[in-house]
């Protein structure tokens, strides 16, 4: 494109190259220390691969399972049956794992007592010890609110209150954790369909599929979803063996994981770990189909109100409060001259 | 067949070639991508506990870095589209740079989204279920990597015909080009569409990020061309004229005021409006409860942006020390601005109001200067490789054929670099 | 002499003396890179200790539901005593005996508002006949009335189990199991260990001034993290709040 220049391009080769033999035997030297060095500074660069924990490197087993909802059913209990395994060698406990399906005719609905929540964290533990959550790094699927009373504003809420006692009188309690939303935008932006709505209305996680981009954790409006930034850490001891395939299974690292309302224990009609810990009884937890459960009547007779119901996400999740407010609502220390006399 | 191995064959070989300046840069480019490959490698192991972000902050400086790169790449367009539409002869001899440069570019870009994953070892699974068209993901993967096909195409079609000695049959690649165009407007509005789609970050959930996205790119995209174009120029045979120099300029101007126009609208609506969504743009520009990691970060990106546009603007920026001066000072300031000053905030505080900062590690520095080093090393040789091809230097008659050729002054690419890095 | 392309034509002569340097400078790479620089020091800290009542679902009360009592090392009905011991109907709290009960049960006041005046083995409703000591919701409902519907149908107060009936039990947790009948306000506890995930950074307690709080429950607190500026003890403090 540039003839113009060539022309004046004018100098001729140095010359050197007359002696063909040395300059042939200089250039293959070369070449070999360039690759040489290349070759051996590409390896360095790769060494610290070879600490690569072994269950960090796919097997070809791994490497080859399929989708969750394109396995046929023996191809389900193999890989049941390969967890199961590395449970035993990991940890060295016999654990049941298994993939309980959602029920017919159920839709799971979670109504928590914001008037009677005193913000006891104990649901946070409960959660974690009953969903083999990593203990170091930490991770919690619930995050309890201390908010100002007169105040709704998430930004003026406290995370890491620990008063000697709770409640704290100035404030009420907002626990938060996944919503299991109808609408859910976390599944939207998943781009390998790692994460889904299963017909119960739980949103749940294919911990072998997920890649790990971290989407779903940015589009989530209630900061519902966890990263395993690293392999995480659960003493065998407090391993809970009653594993389910898309719940409480140990992860690996590098996965996203987020509360599934304990299917692997309500598919079972049993209550989530957070209902049976809640000292208070203010976490309602059923079926919505069903005209006489719990839930139902909480949506039919209480004053519901949905978190951040502007972003339209359709939570299957409500707070509701007692007409009678919370428990300062009344004086509880009533002046009794007798007594003081 | 033969011929087209014998194409790479030699592209690779002249790549290896040069003066001592030539050697010298691609030697540190290559130990620092070693670097951030070996930090990679770190990362691959301990998972991304080494990096600075958390559950708080999920995103940090790849994807910082990965949004800001889609610009430079969407910007190649705006070489193009002069040229081929009208018909602007003094572009006509650097169009191709910006075309490599958007290959380099999108290599990088999908680079910073691989370093970014978890499970970089389940990439496969894309091809095996891939949530098209509900994940804006995916759309971007398919924008990404259709904007770099096009772009090989295109470029490895006019270097081949040059290498062959053939002129260029148009339908091969002219129709190419303006797919091209559009493309490259997509790729950027898709990337603006990955953030603005998220009802829970009131930050991004905004239409305007998507112009503000172009206007910033086709601002920091020529005037990194511009820079790279004079050292093109210092260092190659290749003719760039200060006429194609002050057409980007134009270009760059005009895309500075829109784009500090539209962040002024951007602004204003936040901070006047003053509802809750303001706290992440108030973490940004003032800090929030006491943290204030970005606030010196993105003043000067509107110190830096805001000079940029005044130097433009003067009739002195026809003068390269000035255009050079403001080109940097807008790379700089929308690198921040639109990288760190866009991904971070969106973060903070968390749609529950906690407070966490993210500081970048290290490693992750390594890591992203490690691509960024690839990224200049794939375009140094492409600038090495198309210079002399394009030149006639290099053809298929000369370097199989034995055929005498004149004899050749030193055309070595030697980018300096310090400038453009 | 022929003429070589490009790409094979020798180095200018400066070139060669420095050929080995790029390997040289690559190979110092590689050798740094095998010393495995930067080790990685984790960030993740220690686990927090967990106590193991945070995970515990006991209720906080055990009561018996029966009207026993133990004393001495023997076991009594309440009637044991009160067949021979009447107490006067009007008596408010100068008491003789049960002096270690604490009743602070808001206007409710009378010993027999609830406990049957002449049958000590039970409670009494609003006409005077007996209500059993298992059943004390019934004794609650005479002034709890609508906390007493959303008992029933559970939407106040615990359940434990199963939510599907079909496949297992379900347990209703009676008043007294979770409310002290004499101080019946649900009692305060200690919280369990607050988040402490990766590189959260300093927290602080996160109790934000007052300012823009119409209430001012929480006057003068500063953004010192220091200790909570209110101690809540079982609602000695409550004054404040009394309207």
């Amino acid at each position: 494109m540039n003839a113009g220049e060539r022309s004046d391009a004018g100098s001729s080769p140095t010359g050197a190259n007359t002696s063909g033999p040395r300059l042939t035997r200089r250039g293959f030297l070369r070449k070999g220390a360039a690759v040489a060095a290349g070759a051996s500074a590409a390896a360095a660069a790769l060494s610290p691969l070879k600490d690569l924990a072994p269950e960090d490197v796919p097997s070809l087993a791994q490497f080859l399972q399929k989708h969750y909802k394109e396995m046929t059913p023996p191809e389900k209990e193999a890989v049941l049956n390969r967890i199961t395994r590395e449970v035993k060698d990991r940890y060295g406990v016999a654990a049941t794992v298994t993939d309980p399906l959602p029920l017919t005719g159920v839709e799971f609905v979670y109504a928590l007592n914001i008037s009677r929540c005193i913000g006891c964290r104990k649901c946070v533990h409960a959660c974690v010890a009953e969903n083999n959550q990593s203990r170091a790094p930490e991770m919690q699927y619930i995050r309890v609110l201390q908010m100002e009373k007169g105040s709704i504003d998430l930004e003026r809420s406290a995370h890491h209150y620990d008063p000697p006692l709770v409640p704290d009188e100035a404030s009420y309690y907002l626990p938060v954790q996944c919503h299991q939303c109808a609408k859910p935008p976390c599944v939207k932006v998943c781009p390998v369909e790692a994460t889904w709505q299963e017909p119960d209305g739980i949103t749940v996680i294919d911990y072998d599929w997920c890649i790990g981009c971290r989407y779903c954790e940015a589009a989530c409006p209630y900061w519902a979803r966890r990263f395993n930034f690293t392999a995480p850490q659960v003493p065998a001891d407090k391993l809970n063996p009653d594993l389910g395939y898309l719940s409480n299974r140990p992860r690996p690292k590098g996965v996203m994981e987020k509360c599934t309302y304990c299917l692997h224990r309500t598919r079972r009609g049993r209550m989530p770990a957070c209902v049976e810990v809640c000292p208070t009884g203010s976490r309602k937890f059923g079926n919505v189909l069903d005209p006489d459960s719990e839930v139902a009547y909480i949506l039919r007779h209480k004053r519901v109100f949905i978190l951040k119901q502007d972003v339209g996400t359709l939570p299957r999740f409500f707070y509701y409060f007692d007409e009678r407010g919370s428990r300062y609502h009344e004086p509880i220390a009533p002046v009794l001259p007798e007594e003081g006399a | 067949m033969r011929r087209y191995f014998a194409f790479l064959w030699d592209c690779a070989r002249l790549s290896f070639v040069g003066d001592w300046r030539y050697h010298a840069w691609m030697t540190v480019l290559t130990a620092l991508a070693l670097t951030g490959l070996y930090a990679w490698c770190q990362q691959l192991v301990h998972g991304l506990v080494t990096t600075g972000m958390t559950d708080q902050v999920s995103w940090g400086l790849y994807i910082a870095n990965f949004t800001y790169l889609v610009g430079l790449a969407a910007a190649a367009a705006m070489l193009v589209i002069p040229v081929y539409i009208y018909r602007n002869l003094h572009l006509h001899d650097v169009v191709i740079f910006g075309e490599l440069l958007a290959v380099a570019v999108i290599i990088m870009c999908l680079l910073f989204v691989t370093v970014d994953l978890g499970r970089p070892d389940r990439a496969l699974h894309l091809f095996r279920r891939f949530n098209f068209p509900i994940s804006m993901l995916t759309w971007d993967v398919i924008a990404l990597n259709g904007y770099l096909l096009l772009n090989l195409h295109i470029c490895g079609y006019l270097l081949y015909c040059a290498y062959r000695g053939r002129t260029p049959t148009k339908v091969f690649y002219v129709p190419f080009v303006f797919v091209a165009i559009v493309w490259a407007v997509s790729i950027h509005t898709v990337t603006a569409f990955l953030y603005v789609g998220l009802g829970g970050r009131p930050f991004w959930n905004s239409a305007i990020i998507a112009p503000r996205f172009l206007a910033s790119a086709f601002a920091a995209g020529p005037a990194f061309i511009i820079l790279t174009l004079q050292v093109v120029r210092h260092y190659t045979s290749h003719r760039v004229s200060d006429d194609a120099l002050l057409t980007l300029r134009r270009i760059v101007q005009v895309a500075m005021l829109i784009n500090m126009f539209l962040l002024g609208c951007e602004v204003f609506t936040e901070f006047y409006t003053d509802s809750a969504h303001v706290a992440s743009a108030r973490y940004l520009y003032f800090g929030l409860a006491g943290r204030t990691a970005l606030v010196p970060w993105i003043w000067t990106a509107v110190a830096f942006n805001l000079l940029a546009t005044l130097l433009l603007v003067v009739p002195s920026s026809r003068g390269l020390r000035v255009l050079n001066s403001a080109c940097v000072l807008a790379i700089v300031g929308i690198w921040i601005e639109k990288g760190m000053g866009l991904i971070v905030p969106a973060f903070v505080p968390t749609p529950l109001g906690e407070i966490v900062e993210y500081y970048p590690t290290g490693r992750e520095v390594l890591v992203c200067l490690g691509i960024w080093a690839f990224g200049l090393l794939l375009y140094t040789i492409f600038v090495r490789i198309s210079v002399p091809v394009l030149a006639g230097e290099l053809t298929y008659q000369r370097s199989c054929g034995g055929l005498p050729v004149p004899s050749e002054r030193e055309t070595r690419p030697q980018p300096t670099g310090g400038d453009v890095s | 002499m022929p003429e070589l392309p490009i790409h094979a034509q020798p180095l200018p002569s400066h070139g060669r003396t420095r050929a080995f340097a790029v390997p040289l400078v690559l190979f110092v790479l590689a050798l740094a890179l095998w010393q495995g620089p930067w080790q990685f020091h984790s960030p993740v800290p220690e686990a927090t200790v967990v106590p193991a009542w945070a995970i515990d679902p006991t209720p906080v009360r055990r009561p018996k539901l029966r009207p026993q009592i133990q004393l001495a090392g023997f076991s009594y009905t309440c009637s044991d005593c009160h067949r021979f011991f009447s107490s006067p109907p009007e008596t408010i709290r100068s008491l003789t005996q049960h002096r270690n009960v604490e009743l602070k049960h808001g206007i409710n006041t009378r010993c027999f508002n609830c406990h049957h005046l002449t049958n000590r083995d039970a409670l009494v409703d609003d006409w005077g006949r007996e209500i059993p000591y298992d059943q004390p919701q019934l004794v609650c409902a005479k002034c709890h009335g609508p906390v007493y519907r959303d008992w029933l149908h559970g939407s106040h107060g615990r359940t434990n189990g199963y939510w599907d009936l079909t496949r297992g039990p379900q347990e209703r947790r009676k008043c007294i199991e979770c409310h002290d009948p004499h101080v019946p306000p649900f009692p305060p506890m200690p919280p369990a260990p607050p988040p402490s995930t990766l590189r959260m950074g300093e927290q602080g307690d996160g109790h934000h001034d007052d300012a823009v709080n119409p209430l001012r429950l929480r006057p003068s607190v500063t953004h010192e993290p220091a200790e909570n500026p209110t101690v809540p003890d079982g609602g000695t403090e409550a004054e404040e709040y009394v309207p």
